[in-house]
């Protein structure tokens, strides 16, 4: 019982972080309608600064803050001057430049701080807590805690401030915004920075446990679209939910079904996307999209 | 340039063009040194596994992430079975065949979801594939990969090997080839275009767009697999490695850079694949992925259509010169679509 609770715990931090990728891929397609594969890219690049900050001598949890603010300005930017020009046209074109980003950045980071392993400080302290009988790692605690209270504030924004009801209409309507008087290519832009800075934020949270190499999030990133595909486009809450699932399903499954084992693991939330899309194509919690010819 | 266009789309100027390029790839591999014949090889294999993609994603306009995961399924199967000792034709059929079943499966369920999902289950592919095949190490060798030399030109040809490698390649892939355009030109290659195009469009018209997304992605997989046939006829070694989510990337790379939606494009892709990274290599090793990356990218905002799209591109500015309206100039921003027949297409294909 008490390894199936630190099972259980442990992969609800794992899915928190996929959680706050997918998150961020859900804001991204909800503004400009595509996919960014390049998502888990600039997380890692967020880690890269977030860790040449602490080389500077910043505190860790200063280091983590500017990273998600540089992040933040990153994806602006690269929504102004590079996806702008995709968003009307064809969105497979669209899906092909944010890989050609994801290699870009990956080579980038690569080239600037080498393909080694790099170790990440850990933000919380490395002590195990005891839990009903099972031995518990603060950092798992840690790592869910932070994600929900982003999320909640997130929430917060879209629901409850000037800004989010801007970025709400934006997403459901970019012509109707733009009639209103909204500035929707900045709307955009504050869409893709704040959907990098929750990246930064991921990227920082996994760092310590994956230690940070180019690569780190790649794996991430197929978690974080199995989890937008099984929760549904439309549905940023069944997006977490899917998450979390993924993260203590594929956790019980590498203990307990000795085929998977850890190695195999990632193989788990696609085996459930397969079940899933026999039954509900749209996702769990995903409407059926309506085209209009 | 009417006349030149005239001349070219001559029956017997064709006929003759094609004769030249046939004697030329036989005759070439003779004369050619072993490195480059030993290129041209590579060059044969991955332009088969563009080709690929090209089907499922350049006609039928589902990204798939996944192509190279089918070439290492059939890299695999290859080399298993040479090293059990069947026969080389049934090796081939069947490391065809089974990246064809497992594609098949795999798009009957991922073809169900719309857009863009079936890039974000095929991204899964190479990044199972790895550990997979490392797990299944009684047919995979494992980490250690599995060797196998079946290539050898035989005593009475008195080829060199590079030479015998080469004509497999030349005659497998000319075969795949020639079949896909065939595929892509008649009744199925204008259902898959207007599959990409809009599916609601194709569902009104009786084509169902998941029969025909399904049936894609099965032919890009088989095709796959004969370049995996072929990658082993070369490089006669294959590891997980092979099917790395980094290569799968770069074949993506290779089909928008070489021209999607294009059968010349396919071989252009191939060639990308191989010699880019021998050239960034030769710039500085570090930076290899950098410029991949910031190649892909100028290509997308310079030359979406390609490669290929070049000559044309240098036709329309030709034309433009001239004070003739400009073909579609805002269009070309969302290519890679197959183009609209240009002129002398449509001429050739009603002579």
């Amino acid at each position: 019982m008490g390894t199936f609770i630190q099972l259980v715990i442990d992969g609800l931090s794992a899915g928190s972080i996929y959680a706050a990728l997918a998150l961020a891929i859900v804001l991204v397609n909800q503004a400009t309608g595509l996919i960014n594969f390049a998502q888990g890219g600039m997380a890692v690049l967020a880690a890269y600064f977030a860790y040449t900050f602490l080389q500077w001598g910043v505190p860790l949890i200063l280091a983590i803050l500017l990273s998600v603010l540089v992040s933040f300005v990153l994806g602006a930017v690269i929504e102004r001057f590079l996806m702008r020009r995709f968003e009307r046209g064809d969105p497979d074109t669209a899906v092909v430049v944010t890989i050609g980003l994801l290699t870009l950045i990956t080579g980038l980071c690569g080239w600037i701080w080498s393909f080694n392993n790099l170790q990440f400080p850990s933000l919380f302290p490395v002590q195990t807590v005891n839990i009903l009988g099972a031995v518990v790692s603060i950092r798992s605690i840690g790592t869910t805690l932070v994600i929900v209270g982003i999320m909640l504030l997130l929430q917060l924004l879209f629901l409850g401030t000037k800004l989010g009801l801007a970025l709400r209409a934006v997403a459901v309507n970019p012509q109707s915004a733009s009639f209103s008087g909204l500035p929707v290519g900045r709307l955009l832009m504050v869409g893709w920075g704040l959907a990098a800075g929750l990246g930064a934020v991921a990227g920082a949270l996994i760092a310590p446990s994956l230690t940070l190499t180019p690569g780190m999030m790649d794996s991430a990133l197929v978690y974080a679209l199995a989890a937008v595909i099984l929760g549904g486009l439309s549905s940023p809450i069944g997006v977490v939910i899917a998450a979390w699932m993924i993260g203590v399903l594929e956790n019980l499954a590498a203990v307990y079904v000795p085929f998977i084992g850890y190695d195999l693991k990632i193989a788990v939330p696609f085996i459930l996307i397969f079940i899933v899309l026999i039954v509900r194509p749209q996702g769990l919690f995903g409407r059926k999209e309506v085209v209009r010819v | 340039m009417a006349a030149a266009t005239d001349f070219l789309s001559k029956p017997w100027v064709r006929w003759v063009a094609i004769a030249l390029v046939v004697i030329a790839l036989i005759v070439l591999p003779l004369i050619l040194p072993a490195f480059a014949n030993q290129t041209l090889a590579r060059i044969g294999v991955f332009a088969v596994a563009v080709l690929g993609l090209n089907v499922v994603m350049g006609y039928t306009g589902q990204v798939s992430l996944g192509q190279i995961f089918f070439v290492g399924v059939g890299a695999y199967v290859t080399a298993y079975g040479v090293q059990q000792g069947w026969n080389i034709a049934l090796v081939l059929i069947l490391a065809a065949l089974i990246p064809g079943v497992i594609g098949l499966l795999i798009s009957l369920a991922a073809a169900r979801l719309g857009g863009l999902a079936i890039a974000m289950v095929t991204i899964a592919l190479p990044i199972i594939g790895v550990p997979l095949a490392k797990r299944l190490s009684e047919f995979t060798g494992g980490s250690q990969g599995l060797s196998a030399r079946f290539s050898a030109a035989p005593e009475w040809t008195g080829l060199y090997d590079d030479q015998w490698q080469l004509y497999i390649v030349i005659a497998i892939a000319g075969v795949v080839f020639l079949l896909t355009r065939n595929l892509v030109r008649g009744k199925y290659g204008r259902a898959f275009a207007i599959v990409k195009g809009n599916e609601a469009v194709a569902s009104s018209m009786g084509i169902s767009p998941y029969r025909y997304k399904v049936l894609a992605f099965t032919i890009a997989s088989l095709i796959g697999g004969v370049s995996g046939f072929l990658y082993m006829v070369v490089v006669q070694y294959t590891s997980p490695e092979t099917m790395s989510f980094g290569h799968s990337i770069t074949l993506l790379a290779s089909m928008v850079i070489g021209g999607a939606g294009s059968i010349l494009g396919s071989l252009l892709g191939g060639a990308y694949y191989v010699l880019a990274p021998q050239l960034t290599n030769a710039i500085d090793s570090s930076l290899t992925a950098v410029l991949q990356g910031v190649i892909l990218l100028v290509i997308l905002f310079v030359l979406p259509g390609g490669l290929v799209s070049l000559p044309r591109l240098w036709r329309r500015r030709k034309s433009e010169h001239r004070g003739m309206p400009a073909l579609d100039a805002t269009a070309s921003v969302t290519v890679p679509t197959p183009h609209p027949p240009t002129q002398s297409e449509e001429k050739r294909q009603d002579t």
